[in-house]
């Protein structure tokens, strides 16, 4: 469902590359995990695929379903059906979780062909979502994220992804800053939503977990590509290893990065 | 009367002159100290560091003219303007003028006196207040509605009364083949322990040009409350400089919340001052201009006494190339301890060729006080916007719902339930119409 093919990506005007080649192919159905150290370009590429404005595509495609995204807005992809969990979920203060996600729900809805739903049919399905990630239904009323704990931004997050129901979903570091009950619950939620028909994108600093999400595959990004490729077992040997072992394989031609 | 040579006559001078106070006008010792001031004093320029960022050139080189009763063409289809909780508490004036046939009062329970001034002339608050409120040094556009006003809104309350329903004053303006000045006149007395809520509204029925000077006078004696909303809704080619001001005793409580949304150009220039300890007073504003319009809120909070509680929360929204000007004066005079004072004026700029000059001035003198002030000037957050795209809004929506959650928060305190809802509507309407890019025409 979603094929990378050589994707060089800069940061709009200023001429800095981050992305240097990334070839990725997720099929239907599937949980990959990506790892790789700080500053690899892990988060610009789920940024790129869900089409953030600061960054420009110069080389390279990215195709969701067969057809190339690059000249869609953000908005666009959502419909289509991407979804990006932030690694730092952004405050909106004024704007209720409500608010947000009535409007979401139903724009995308429409555009999916699915029902739009009203007020108190929304209602319901929403509460059977919060259940889904154990949220206190207080948080519905709240501005998005305003004041929010780090780990009840992350909650927010996936409980999001699980009212809009995306098919790809590009979960960043959505481990970071639950604690130790809340990652088990996020974890439970994000494998019972997922199913034969979407796709899941890890990025996580964690081998943990991926105890908990399985993956179908895990990739390891230095340097603005995917060095490596391997079942969950690679997620081991990084573990053990770390990532300096690998850091010989982001040089090209034995030409550096 | 002639004029002292040294004056450069403006148009202002010129009304005066072809006006001259006359034996039957009710107030003829307040025309003539309007006289005197308007005689003594130049038409205000930028020169002066008062008014260094607005520029009256335009108001100065327009034609004005003073308009009688009989000559104002009467104001229609205005019903839609009456809010339903006032319906038996409103009073309508038209040009600055008290127009009987569209008011309504009696509704509002023992204790509370509404109506138009110059049938009130002879009450007692009225003797003894009318003008003594105003504290505008010597601003002659003050001064010109001291010589010019014949009607007014007046509202007093008895100890004790409570005003069962908010009170209407509805400014009215019609269209006029000339530019004409009004000059509306508020005095509101709330005796001790007294209650209520005003919701002045000013409207410009047309796209015409005209000038209106508000002056507005109120006291609020120990304990009462007042809760008081104004909306300016002036033509887009008019010209509004209102003068509010307020003092406020001991226990009282007064809340203000002015929304801008029309006008030319306009200056608001409140005031509160405080006449004893322990109270509590809410100077809060809303401004959503576009185009050309210029906002001008000058404002004075004066601590004069210990234990007091003050919010001045400013927020602006600019488009096209619209001008906001703020500059918030905050005083806490020696020995007037134990002072809790916010100030805040955040801008929010969607064009760039949107100016914004914001100047918080705070002159301290005790030494026990608690002031937090501050301005900001931004715009859309990128990434506030990028986050409700990734949700599925389209970039218009994304920002038309950022705007909309940026000025609601100045009309969240506002208790009328029609009122607020009309606010939200403003705000919507406003939102949606600068959600998208300007594009030059
Ligand atoms: N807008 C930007 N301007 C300048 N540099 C940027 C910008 N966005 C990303 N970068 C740089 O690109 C590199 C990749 O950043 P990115 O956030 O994608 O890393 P990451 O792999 O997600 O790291 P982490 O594991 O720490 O989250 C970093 O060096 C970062 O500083
Ligand atoms: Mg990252």
């Amino acid at each position: 469902m979603l094929e990378l093919k050589d994707l060089h990506a800069e940061v709009e005007g200023e001429g800095i590359e981050i992305l240097k080649g990334v070839n990725l192919t997720i099929t239907k159905g599937e949980i990959h995990a990506i790892m790789g150290p700080n500053g690899s370009g892990k988060s610009t590429l789920a940024k790129v695929v869900a089409g953030h404005p600061q960054y420009e595509v110069t080389k390279g495609d990215i195709l969701f379903n067969g057809e190339s995204i690059l000249e869609m807005d953000p908005d666009e992809r959502a419909h289509a059906g991407i979804f990006l969990a932030f690694q730092y979920p952004v405050e909106v203060p004024g704007v209720t979780n409500t608010t947000l996600l009535r409007e979401s729900y139903n724009t995308i809805a429409a555009s999916r062909g699915r029902e739009e739903l009203d007020p108190l049919e929304f209602d319901d399905y929403i509460r059977e979502k919060l259940d889904l990630v154990e949220m206190n239904p207080e948080f519905l009323e709240r501005s998005v994220n305003a004041g929010f704990s780090g780990g009840e931004k992350k909650r927010n997050e996936i409980f999001q992804m699980a009212v809009l129901q995306p098919s790809l979903s590009l979960l960043d570091e959505t481990d970071s800053g639950l604690d130790i009950d809340a990652l088990r619950v996020v974890s439970d939620g994000i494998n019972k939503l997922h199913g034969e028909d979407d796709g899941v994108v890890l990025i996580t600093h964690y081998q943990r977990l991926l105890n908990y999400i399985i993956p179908d595959h895990v990739h390891v990004m230095i340097a603005g590509r995917i060095v490596k490729s391997g079942g969950k077992e690679l997620a081991l040997e990084l573990e053990e290893k770390g990532y300096d072992w690998l850091e010989s394989l982001a040089t090209v031609n034995g030409e550096a990065k | 009367m002639a004029h002292p040579t040294r004056i450069e006559p403006s148009v202002l001078h010129e009304l005066a002159m072809n006006r001259p106070v006359s034996k039957d006008r009710l107030w003829t010792g307040i025309a003539e100290e309007g006289m005197l001031t308007l005689n003594s004093n130049e038409f205000p320029d930028r020169k002066i560091e008062e008014w260094k960022f607005t520029n009256l050139k335009e108001l100065k080189r327009t034609d004005f003219v003073h308009l009688d009763k009989a000559g104002v063409s009467p104001a229609t289809d205005i019903e839609k303007y009456f809010l339903p909780e006032s319906d038996r508490s409103r009073l309508v004036f038209v040009n600055g003028y008290f127009e009987e046939k569209y008011s309504s009062i009696g509704g509002l329970g023992k204790g509370v006196t509404v109506g138009n001034l110059a049938k009130y002339a002879g009450d007692e608050a009225v003797k003894e207040y009318l003008n003594r409120l105003v504290n505008y040094d010597n601003d002659v556009f003050t001064a010109y509605n001291n010589l010019m006003f014949d009607d007014g809104a007046y509202i007093h309350l008895e100890k004790g009364a409570k005003a069962e329903a908010p009170i209407q004053i509805l400014n009215i303006y019609t269209d006029s083949e000339q530019p004409y000045i009004a000059s509306p006149r508020m005095l509101v007395i709330a005796e001790e322990d007294s209650d209520l809520t005003i919701i002045e509204d000013h409207i410009g029925l047309s796209d015409n040009r005209y000038l209106t000077i508000p002056v507005c006078e109120v006291k609020v004696k120990q304990r009462a409350h007042i809760h008081h909303v104004r909306i300016q809704r002036d033509s887009l080619d008019a010209f509004h400089l209102s003068r509010p001001i307020t003092y406020v005793e001991k226990n009282s409580e007064y809340h203000s919340y002015t929304i801008t949304l029309g006008a030319k150009l306009s200056r608001n220039e409140p005031r509160v001052i405080q006449e004893d300890e322990e109270v509590d007073f809410t100077l809060d504003g809303l401004v959503l201009i576009d185009g050309d319009q210029v906002a001008d809120t000058h404002s004075v909070m004066d601590h004069r006494f210990s234990h007091a509680t003050s919010h001045q929360l400013h927020k602006v929204v600019v488009n096209g190339s619209a001008h906001s000007i703020f500059n918030g004066k905050i005083f806490v005079r020696k020995d007037a301890q134990k002072i809790d004072s916010f100030q805040e004026n955040r801008n929010l700029l969607l064009s760039i060729d949107g100016l914004v000059n914001t100047k918080p001035q705070l002159e301290i003198f005790a030494d026990d006080v608690l002031c937090s002030h501050g301005a900001t000037i931004g715009q859309l957050d990128p990434e506030e916007v990028f986050y409700l795209q990734s949700r599925g809004m389209t970039e218009e929506k994304a920002k038309e719902v950022l705007t909309y959650a940026f000025a609601l928060e100045t009309i969240e305190n506002v208790k009328v339930d029609s009122v607020h809802k009309l606010l939200i509507e403003e705000v919507y309407r406003y939102t949606k119409a600068n959600s998208k890019p300007k594009v030059p025409a």
